[in-house]
């Protein structure tokens, strides 16, 4: 794919980020404000258990992390690929790098569909 | 700038010497001269060269800042050595050291072959698509002020390599384009005659790119002829853009021909009134 695009997504995903990260905050660590309910309560494993229940918070936790995933490990492969590295490694890094974030996108799907279907 | 700094006196030329026949890794020699109002580090260079040191390799050409020749990295910034007065600098020791981020031939004169090869890489030049017209021109592009004018600052590079020299991206990654070859890429990319972006493409839409600039502007403030590479490299990621999206150079934007009648008819319309000489 051309640099131009995969750049561009990078930073298109920044402003999605910031809404979901807002939407993160307001559930986690804004609960008293939003929702009368302490910050410990917001935290309790019983009501994380009972929210993830929610389609909302399924699409939320999905996009932030498709968005975060995509945003951190972009910005890492800029990081390494600044190294002097031979080809054989550039494709390690790149190859790497997406296999990793695909690995952790499965693994926080799987989490937040459990929740959504089978938690509690 | 006081009078004290530019009073002419005794100042210490601390120059980096390397010798790839005999030596190993550079070091640093010092001499002493007299400096005058207005003398630039290079005429001191000449200087030095005639009286002190007769093997002192530097590379230089116009004296005038027009050519690029004698980049140096003068009191730790790349500048010309013909356009910077040694009392402006307001120093009693002056150091003199080859451009950084390029491999050193022999004493201050780098190689400039990255700079080179990353100019030609992005094909420097007008390309025009249309095979007939080139091989049988039938009149000129039209181009007006304001197309020229939207271009212009960047056709003032004279490859001098100062850019690259202050580059801190291509310090640690030197495979980046730099500035002045992203800058050309925009210049001729930007022009309207031009339609070769996708030609381009395959040497700057690549990791290396501009996308990898870090903007810390260095590049413009370095640059002698008042061009800011910085600059060029956000138009060329905006260009790069729209290209990737489908809103690139619309055909109706590029120039087009103006057959030779018309072109001498607007030559003659326009063309002063005759000289009369008394």
């Amino acid at each position: 794919m051309r640099e131009t695009r995969l750049w561009s997504l990078h930073i298109l995903v920044i402003p999605i980020i910031a809404v979901l990260l807002g939407m993160h905050l307001a559930l986690m660590h804004y609960a008293p404000v939003f929702y009368d309910m302490s910050v410990d309560k917001a935290r309790d494993f019983t009501t994380m258990i009972e929210r993830g229940k929610s389609v909302a918070q399924l699409v939320i936790y999905i996009l932030l992390l498709i968005a975060g995933l995509y945003h951190g490990l972009y910005g890492l492969r800029g990081i390494l690929r600044e190294l002097p590295l031979t080809p054989t490694l550039v494709k390690v890094v790149d190859v790497g790098i997406l296999l990793f974030g695909l690995f952790i996108f499965a693994l926080g799907t799987y989490v937040t569909w459990w929740t959504f279907n089978f938690g509690g | 700038m006081s009078d004290k700094t530019i009073t002419p006196r005794e100042i210490t030329f601390r120059i980096r010497r390397y010798n790839p026949d005999t030596d190993t890794v550079p070091h640093w020699d010092e001499f002493r001269m007299h400096v005058h109002d207005g003398m630039t580090v290079l005429e001191a260079l000449h200087q030095l060269k005639a009286e002190q040191t007769p093997n002192l390799a530097y590379r230089s050409s116009c004296r005038m800042g027009v050519c690029g020749s004698c980049g140096m990295f003068i009191n730790d910034l790349p500048m010309l050595a013909c356009q910077t007065q040694v009392l402006h600098l307001g120093t009693d020791v002056v150091s003199v050291a080859p451009l950084p981020n390029y491999p050193n031939v022999k004493d201050l004169v780098p190689n400039l072959e990255p700079l080179i090869q990353k100019h030609a890489a992005i094909k420097p030049f007008i390309i025009f698509t249309n095979q007939a017209e080139i091989d049988e021109p039938t009149g000129e592009f039209i181009q007006t002020p304001e197309e020229r004018e939207s271009i212009s600052q960047f056709t003032h590079c004279i490859k001098c390599g100062l850019c690259l020299a202050a580059c801190p991206t291509v310090a640690t990654d030197p495979e980046f384009l730099g500035p002045q070859a992203l800058a050309q890429a925009y210049r001729y990319s930007a022009d309207n005659r031009d339609c070769g972006l996708k030609e381009r493409l395959v040497a700057i839409d690549v990791f290396h790119g501009p996308y990898q600039c870090h903007m810390a502007g260095a590049c413009s403030q370095a640059c002698p002829k008042g061009v800011d590479p910085a600059f060029a490299i956000q138009l060329l990621k905006r260009t790069l853009v729209l290209d990737s999206i489908g809103f690139g150079k619309k055909p109706s934007k590029i120039a087009k021909i103006m057959p030779l009648a018309n072109v001498v008819k607007q030559i003659e319309e326009f063309a002063p009134p005759p000289r009369t000489v008394k």
